[in-house]
């Protein structure tokens, strides 16, 4: 096959070198700081990974009791969780890359990632 | 030609295909524990190296012995060394207590006695020593009694391993030094187990042991009101500890009661919500972090200079300052404002 002056794999490498272009566009020009997975890591357990696509409550059960998590798409938050302090509802959304909150009580840390990569660990 | 298009398209399928299932594949393998009275997190690298099980085991079982020797409340040889220091006689120190007395005295002396562990039954009156620190705070009266010629490490005489205390006061309590003492000791033991880098994260104070080939640390730093205040890449052997007035408190007539005492007035210390210490002493990075949330805005610079700490920030209310050398290596978060740079005088 050839249209004028191009054969076939003339054309397919066009289209490939578009789609190359337009990706890394794409990927150059989405917020790197939207959180895309939750990590909840509970002591002594695999860390549990929930993607933020849409909206749903957790219930993880830990030594004080019921840590309740609500996940909205891109975001997610500790709604309530034992301890009367309420640090872990302190912290709010989470919603940027690397944002995390922390139930002592129950020995667990959540944590939301985007696409960036990931920190090895997190100061608080 | 057209199988030369063929090949080369082919390899930079592949190409792209490798790249993209390389970026996201950790190469450090975690562990998540309760110990010391917090979660422990270590990261470990290589990944796939180690015998993770017995690493992770060898930490807990030793911050659980330094976690039952030096907790300030519950019975051990820091409680039984208090009950003895309160006698006023002459005894022999337990040895895990020894290295604490002395660092202490150490950051006492460094921190111009903002940094004072001896002091535990003033933080006592405040309520914080019980796991879930609860009011009511101590009146006017007491305040004053406790702030009337109060204790110092200077009250503990020591004759190799003999201590006698010279104060009726005195009760030690080596919370914003015992973490430090702690990371030292588990970093230690890493090395000992033969891993070659790692993370040691408990409580969020971390320090870093080597650092993976290629690449150093990253490091992610919490905003005390919220959201990610910025990220640090480390290098092996950096301690990056915060003291903040989120950690421990709790509510007491609408006031905000927090674990910080500054022993110049006795009540929890004001002005600076978080402070954060970079140093490669650990034990340092802990007692300084404390000692510059007791300064307060005003004073901060000059107490980390004393100290010999280049690398600090502190949060406040409506901004964020850094030392000139922490403020070059912290890359300020998204939507953070950038931090006013305080010289150290």
């Amino acid at each position: 096959m050839s249209v004028g002056l191009l054969r076939w794999g003339d054309a397919l490498i066009g289209v490939l070198a578009a789609g190359i272009v337009a990706t890394a566009f794409a990927l150059a020009y989405t917020p790197a700081g939207e959180a895309r997975v939750l990590v909840i890591s509970q002591a002594g357990a695999a860390p549990q990974h929930e993607p933020l696509d849409r909206a749903r409550v957790l219930e993880v059960a830990g030594p004080a009791g019921i840590t309740r998590i609500e996940i909205e798409p891109g975001r997610a938050r500790c709604a309530d969780s034992p301890g009367r302090q309420n640090i872990c509802e302190a912290s709010g959304w989470l919603q940027a890359h690397g944002e995390v909150a922390v139930s002592l009580p129950n020995r667990l840390t959540l944590q939301v990632r985007g696409p960036e990569p990931g920190f090895d660990s997190m100061h608080y | 030609m057209r199988s030369v298009m063929t090949r080369a398209l082919a390899l930079l399928l592949a190409t792209v295909l490798l790249a993209a299932c390389g970026r996201d594949e950790p190469d450090t393998e975690q562990l998540g524990f309760y110990a010391f009275g917090t979660l422990v997190d270590l990261s470990l690298y290589p990944a796939g190296q180690y015998d993770v099980e017995a690493i992770g085991t060898a930490v807990q079982e030793e911050l659980e012995i330094l976690h039952r020797s030096w907790h300030a409340w519950e019975p051990g040889s820091l409680g039984r060394t208090n009950e003895l220091l309160a006698l006023q006689g002459e005894f022999s120190a337990p040895p895990s207590v020894l290295p604490l007395i002395e660092r202490g005295r150490e950051m006492e002396a460094l921190s111009d006695g903002l940094f004072n562990p001896a002091l535990g039954k003033l933080v006592a009156a405040w309520g914080f020593h019980q796991d879930e620190p609860d009011g009511p705070p101590p009146d006017a009266a007491t305040l004053a009694e406790l702030l009337d010629d109060p204790p110092g490490m200077q009250d503990i005489e020591r004759n190799g391993v003999r201590l006698r205390g010279t104060h009726p006061d005195l009760q030690l309590d080596f919370g914003g030094l015992a973490k430090g003492l702690a990371v030292e000791r588990v970093l230690e033991l890493l090395a000992e187990h033969g891993v070659e880098a790692a993370i040691f994260n408990a409580g969020g104070d971390l320090m870093t042991l080597g650092r993976p080939e290629g690449r150093p640390w990253r490091v992610g730093i919490r905003h005390p009101h919220g959201g990610v205040l910025g990220s640090i890449e480390l290098e092996g052997g950096e301690a990056l500890f915060t003291s903040g007035d989120y950690e421990r408190g709790y509510d007491w007539d609408d006031t905000r009661i927090h674990h910080v005492i500054d022993p110049r007035t006795g009540r929890p210390s004001r002005g600076i919500d978080s402070a954060t210490v970079l140093h490669r002493d650990p034990a340092l990075a802990d007692a300084a972090a404390t000692t510059l949330m007791i300064a307060g805005p005003d004073a901060w610079p000059e107490y980390a200079r004393k100290m010999g700490i280049e690398h600090a920030l502190v949060v406040l209310e409506d901004r964020i300052e850094a030392t000139p050398a922490l403020a070059e290596r912290v890359q300020p978060g998204r939507d953070q404002e950038p931090f006013v740079v305080r010289e150290l005088p």
